[in-house]
């Protein structure tokens, strides 16, 4: 990805009058660290980035505005948000225009094609992070990780993250502008994983899953890093119904958990940043791969796709299967 | 589960075609386990899948979900909505290590009220097979 012609296109939009702000990446303060940027203006993305550590979904972000009500007589801010968007990203957009949650004339998207990130906490164990800030390059077969001044090629297998093994839409759906020619979309990997727990026994998976989950903390970052977890009135922050009490125990771990996973059925785009928050490394992602399998296998379903479809849980077809019923 | 082994089944029924089935059955004297604890409300559409969940945490060995057959809603398709739902929350709950046997979704119309009694002996033999479902209960802590 030529990075003068992401900046400059990100410095065109950003100076567009009716775009409000741009959600881009920038370098962190240090070692791999990539941070979330917000350019008001020009200046702001003369410092973005697009690289293998990008791994952060900024779709989030159009969501996790605070709307407060306007003091009277004061007009509110219509103007657009422009964010750029990996290929899974974009299927986080496209979601969120099918629920309603944005509206199409609300964003400005900057579509990055994606060959595949990089597994950051893979990447840290395997070649440790550096106080100076280090760099990470696509090269045509692997990486390319610039360290101290040093270049260390990798193969692509040894540290591309789980979600883009999987991947099957690299290239953004949806966009406005996109900054390069689209990759060629690579043989998704067997999801293995999801396969060995169905493989195994009921009460098997009951262990694996109350190991798991009995190290949740219930810091619902995987709530909060969701750009499609959105509802302004979350039922886990209710009090009344209080529908998961807040008492960390292995009963409403588990129910937290269905509950957190249910909810994202059918409209999970498998972007993996849940499990890539998670402070307890609960393995996230096999939920949901789980259930996004289901509903491709069983109902021919795929979230975040097209915009006009209509949403999963609200829709239904006569000929649904029905196996499972007396 | 009570001491004398018998599972707690918790029972959502839809108003218009599963709760007068289980009158029916009732009116005409049929015999089926007595586990059965009904809950009644206005279509199946309406079952939160979570309250499935939350009877599962609050002492249910087993719970059933039965409404109209498809077509036959009193709300047009408030059926289909459910079908949708909680097939994909019995896939969960499998995957999550819940007992298949514990929950079940039925279609029983209001003239059915031989098959509603067949359901609930089904429902009661299969929570007593899979036995006292204590991993997951909601623990009682006395301030």
């Amino acid at each position: 990805m030529d990075l003068d012609k992401l900046r400059e296109t990100a410095a065109e939009v950003a100076a567009r009058d009716d775009v409000k702000y741009l959600i881009g990446w920038e370098k962190g303060s240090y070692g791999y660290r990539v941070a979330p940027a917000f350019a008001e203006d020009a200046d702001g993305t003369a410092d973005m980035i697009f690289s293998p550590l990008c791994t952060a979904n900024l779709a989030t972000y159009l969501t996790l505005v605070e709307k407060l009500p306007l003091p009277r007589g004061q007009e509110p801010d219509n103007r657009k948000v422009a964010l750029m968007v990996k290929g899974c990203d974009s299927r986080a957009v496209a979601q969120l225009l099918v629920e309603k949650g944005i509206h199409r004339d609300e964003v400005v998207v900057i579509g990055c094609p994606c060959p595949g990130m990089v597994d950051p906490a893979l990447l840290s164990e395997k070649y440790p992070e550096t106080e100076e800030i280090a760099e990470l390059k696509w090269s045509d077969d692997g990486f390319i990780i610039v360290r101290n001044g040093e270049e260390t090629a990798v193969p692509r297998e040894e540290l591309l993250a789980e979600k883009c093994r999987l991947c099957r839409y690299p290239n953004p759906v949806v966009s406005d502008i996109m900054l390069d020619e689209p990759v060629e979309s690579w043989e998704p990997a067997e999801d293995e994983e999801v396969t060995e727990i169905e493989g195994k026994e009921v009460e098997g998976r009951w262990d694996y899953w109350q190991q798991e989950f009995s190290n949740c903390i219930r810091c619902y970052s995987c709530r909060n890093v969701c750009p499609l977890c959105y509802c302004q009135d979350c039922i886990l922050d209710r009090i009344n119904p209080s529908w998961v009490f807040r008492s960390v125990n292995f009963s409403e771990n588990t129910a937290f958990n269905i509950a957190r996973a249910f909810h994202l059925a059918g409209r999970c785009i498998e972007c993996g940043e849940c499990e890539r928050v998670c402070p307890a490394n609960i393995p996230l992602g096999k939920i949901n791969r789980k259930l996004a399998r289901e509903v491709r296998d069983k109902y021919g379903f795929e979230p975040g796709l097209d915009p006009e479809s209509e949403p999963f849980q609200a829709s239904y077809k006569p000929d649904d299967p029905e196996d499972f019923i007396l | 589960m009570s001491a004398n082994n018998e599972p707690n089944i918790v029972a959502f029924l839809c108003n218009w075609c599963s709760y007068a089935g289980a009158d029916l059955a009732g009116t005409s004297r049929m015999q089926y386990p007595s586990n059965i604890n009904v809950i009644r409300v206005m279509c199946t559409g309406r079952v939160n899948p979570l309250y499935v969940v939350n009877a599962l945490q609050q002492g249910a060995d087993g719970v059933l979900v039965s409404g109209c057959h498809p077509g036959d809603c009193h709300y047009m398709e408030g059926n289909y909505f459910a079908r949708r739902r909680l097939g994909m929350l019995k896939d969960l709950l499998e995957y999550v290590g819940v007992d298949p046997r514990r929950f079940h979704m039925s279609w029983v119309s209001a003239s059915e009220g031989h098959k509603w009694k067949e359901v609930v002996e089904k429902t009661v033999e299969d929570a007593r097979e899979a036995g006292p479902f204590e991993g997951f209960r909601r623990r009682q802590i006395d301030w």
